[in-house]
């Protein structure tokens, strides 16, 4: 294979192919490599916005966990021993730091009202019911602790094992494997719910 | 043969709880061994398993910053518009016309779907706004068209263009404007015959509100 033939190659794809994964990211951000921390923060910033958002309510929270967060994974980026996967380290930071920013501001009493989000314009069947189905899993959601709302969004979104789970979270795997069970009870019945409104 | 361990889960509880990572893929060689072996022999699992997939589509294709976003934007969209000058030129200062903006609000696709006890509160809340511009309009002079209407009516969904006929022809009114998204007409009767007609389409079969709207008191 020739090199030139891999510099040819279209720029996304030579991006991916040449992007370091997170452990270099990481070796090279703990030597102060301020470059390498841009492409962990890029790489990393869109999955942890969406998992504090499912932990925080407050929108100006979630963006300082998140940035207190990378500013952890730049401070102790040399400390990070490579037992567990990069984004489970980084994933345990995020999750111990919301934890603690929701001890020092609870949630807004007023809880979001998604029924609100069912759009008054006429829409074909389907959608409708897409809209509802979804509409019902994000109040179901709403409904659970952060706690079960973290290991769902794990799962489902974030597709990570229990295993992986239970050391951000920092529970047990038998504690992930009940909290998810009991999680998915909650989402099962809110969308039996609302197919029964659609019939 | 080895009895079977009972301090052991039963094979169904262990699987079931793995469903959402077996659907995932991310369960090793020996857990996913087990579920597979479970799912050839248990429909409900199976089952459980396709809700599992239906639901990791749903998180894939959830947004829930985006939704925290935008509901924190709308509420902004929400704000009072005062601030907001949409146009170079001031507004031409308008007379208010509580016809068109009862009208309006009749008009609106949301109406539509409110009920008839709902509908009534909003009739009445204009008959309050109506009668009390009342001096206003009366200097109106050469009114636009709907503020010839001074009753409004709501027939059933189920009344024939024939019935609605029927009924304005009994009741000697004529029709200034509608049908509105919600069905509604906007009517014009005779000054001298307004109780009678009033009366005759309150008792009509077809009809489902009928209600004056000139703020007059019959
Ligand atoms: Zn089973």
């Amino acid at each position: 294979m020739s090199w030139s033939g891999i510099l040819q190659r279209p720029k996304a794809e030579e991006a991916r192919a040449a992007a370091p994964d997170d452990r270099e990211l990481i070796a090279r951000v703990s030597s102060g490599d301020l470059q390498a921390f841009e492409r962990l923060y890029r790489l990393y910033q869109p999955r942890l916005t969406r998992f504090l958002t499912t932990l925080l309510k407050r929108p100006q929270l979630i963006e300082e966990v998140l940035d207190d967060t990378m500013m952890v994974v730049w401070q102790t980026a040399g400390n990070f021993r490579g037992s567990s996967k990069p984004s489970t380290w980084v994933f345990a930071i995020a999750y111990r730091k919301a934890i603690k920013a929701r001890a020092r501001w609870p949630d807004p009493v007023e809880e979001p009202d998604f029924d609100h989000r069912v759009s008054e314009e006429p829409l074909p069947d389907e959608e409708l019911h897409q809209e509802r189905l979804r509409g019902a899993l994000l109040k179901a959601m709403d409904q659970l602790s952060p706690d079960h709302r973290a290991v769902v969004d794990l799962t489902y979104f974030h597709g990570l094992g229990y295993r992986e789970i239970a050391e951000i979270v920092g529970c047990p795997v038998d504690t992930v494997k009940t909290r998810m069970f009991h999680a998915r009870k909650r989402l099962k019945q809110a969308m039996s719910g609302s197919l029964v409104d659609w019939l | 043969m080895s009895e079977p361990n009972l301090s052991e889960r039963p094979p169904h509880d262990e699987a079931e709880e793995l469903l959402p990572w077996y659907a995932t893929g991310q369960l090793d060689e020996a857990d996913r061994a087990r579920v597979d072996a479970h799912l050839s022999t248990c429909a409900s699992c199976r089952k459980q398993l396709s809700l599992e997939r239906q639901l990791i589509d749903e998180f894939q294709a959830m947004s829930p910053e985006i939704e925290s976003g935008w509901a924190r934007l709308q509420s902004r969209l929400n704000a009072p518009v005062a601030a907001v000058q949409y146009s170079p030129t001031p507004p031409r200062p308008t007379r208010p016309n509580p016809f068109a903006e009862m009208w309006a609000i009749l008009s609106r696709p949301a109406v539509a779907g409110l009920a008839i006890a709902q509908l009534a509160f909003v009739v009445a809340a204009g008959t309050i706004l109506l009668s009390l511009s009342r001096p206003s309009y009366q200097t109106l002079g050469s009114a636009p068209a709907p503020t010839s209407a001074n009753m409004i009516v709501m027939f059933r969904a189920d009344a024939t263009i024939e019935d609605v006929r029927r009924s304005l022809d009994a009741a000697g009114a004529s029709i200034v404007d509608g049908p509105s998204l919600a069905d509604a007409y906007l009517l014009h009767v005779a000054p001298q015959r307004r109780a009678t007609a009033l009366a005759k389409l309150q008792s009509d079969d077809n009809v489902q509100l009928a209600q004056p709207i000139d703020g007059a008191r019959s």
